[in-house]
Parts: C-alpha cells; sequence; structure tokens
C-alpha cells in the first residue's frame, strides 16, 4: 500500500544535513521505503547524501511517498516533523 | 565546486587520531592555520557545539561535522582521512573515517544546501568514497575530490 502527500518546508535552513539527519533515522526506523520528490529530483529517505542532494530549500514542496508494513505511520511521522521545522526554532 | 572552498592546505589524507575529540581538535588546528583570525578553542567549540545537537556522522563511515561562525565570510571546507575508522556517533552507529568539516558564515542558507548538495553528489559514489579512503597523500587526496 502507497501513501503519499507533499509538505512545505518551512524551517529557514530547509533540508540541511541535521535535518537530513533527523529524517534519514526516522525513516531507518519504520517497517517502509520512503522516497522524497522535490522538484525533478528523488530521494532514498533514509539516505542523508541523498536526502541533501535534493537541495530543499525553506518554502519548497516536497512530496513524500511511503509504501509497507508502517507506511501509514511513516508518512504521518516524517509529515509531523517537516511541518515542525524538524524541530527547530526558525 | 568542491574546490571553491576546499584548498590544498585543507586536505589532509592518512591521519590518525583515535577519538572524535582528537579528530576535531586535530580538525580546527589545520581550520586555524586557514583563518588566523580565529583561534582553535572558537573553531573546536562551533563543532563541539554542533555535535551536542546530534552527530554529524551521516553514514556509511563519512561525518560532516560544521559550525556555523559569525566572523567568516565564506565557507571553508577541511578534508581528512583518517587511517582507522573512529566511533562517533553515527546514525548507522557505523565509524568514521572520512571527515568533510564546514566553517559556515552563520548568516548562509541556500549557498549552504548548494555546498551540501555538491559534496553529496561526489560522497554518493562508493568508488569514489574508496578512493579517498586509498589515498596515500595529501596532493593524492585533493586530486581526488577537486577532480
Amino acid at each position: 500500500m502507497h501513501y503519499q502527500d507533499t509538505f512545505l518546508i518551512e524551517n529557514r535552513l530547509g533540508l540541511h544535513a541535521r535535518a537530513a539527519s533527523v529524517l534519514a533515522q526516522l525513516a531507518l526506523s519504520f517497517d517502509a521505503k520512503v522516497t522524497l520528490q522535490q522538484g525533478d529530483k528523488e530521494a532514498d529517505g533514509d539516505s542523508v547524501l541523498a536526502l541533501m542532494l535534493l537541495e530543499g530549500a525553506q518554502g519548497k514542496e516536497v512530496k513524500v511517498t511511503c509504501s509497507g508494513p508502517d507506511a501509514e505511520l511513516a508518512l504521518k511521522t516524517i509529515g509531523e516533523l517537516i511541518a515542525n521545522k524538524f524541530h527547530e526554532q526558525e | 565546486m568542491i574546490n571553491l572552498f576546499l584548498s590544498k592546505d585543507c586536505t589532509k589524507a592518512a591521519v590518525l587520531f583515535h577519538s572524535k575529540k582528537r579528530i576535531l581538535e586535530y580538525i580546527s588546528q589545520v581550520a586555524h592555520q586557514k583563518l588566523p583570525e580565529l583561534s582553535e578553542h572558537e573553531i573546536l567549540n562551533s563543532l563541539l557545539k554542533r555535535e551536542k545537537l546530534g552527530s554529524t556522522g551521516i553514514g556509511k563511515g563519512i561525518a560532516l561535522p560544521h559550525g556555523r561562525l559569525s566572523n567568516i565570510e565564506q565557507t571553508l571546507a577541511i578534508l581528512v582521512v583518517n587511517e582507522e575508522p573512529i566511533a562517533f556517533d553515527a546514525i548507522d552507529d557505523r565509524p568514521v573515517d572520512i571527515f568533510i568539516t564546514l566553517l559556515v558564515p552563520d548568516v548562509q542558507c541556500q549557498t549552504h544546501l548548494k555546498t551540501l548538495a555538491a559534496i553529496a553528489d561526489k560522497l554518493k559514489d562508493k568508488q569514489f568514497c574508496k578512493k579517498l579512503r586509498n589515498a596515500q597523500s595529501d596532493q593524492n587526496l585533493y586530486d581526488i575530490i577537486a577532480d
């Protein structure tokens, strides 16, 4: 089962190294394949390097697709992380 | 693009340190030689401050230690390859031997994302990382990364 949604990157620094690491760790914790898409670029959610290649800046939209047993929960949790600015202040 | 912010004198192959603290101290020394207006202590503090927020070990034996500094004008990178992987609390729990450190002006956002993407683009290639690990001299390491 595939679950998909689009989220707005709101934190000032965007998908920088720490945000990418937090997201990758979260993706690794689920039994699900997580993919992020931004523009024409696509990245495995569990790879920090791949996530940094997206150059996800503040104000950009990112499409998250999850599949596998935990897909629904993975999408919800990752969506919340992005919406909560990766727990960053600004 | 990497050679815009990485110079030969900030590229160190086959060093040998045994702890996270020691290697960050060494990186701070190298950075201080390039940026004499900043003290080693100041540089080290910025790196340690960032590590406290979560390890910069991004997996696959690679770490991107970095610090934000208000008194620099452009990003400075320091590439260090340790002869033996060391514990770095990386997200995949693997020890780390490739350290690409970035000292970044604290106002920078968009350019920083481009810097990270340029580095990621190189490091995503396993064969490339193998070449970095096998480099025997600073010159050799610089030639590989700047190619």
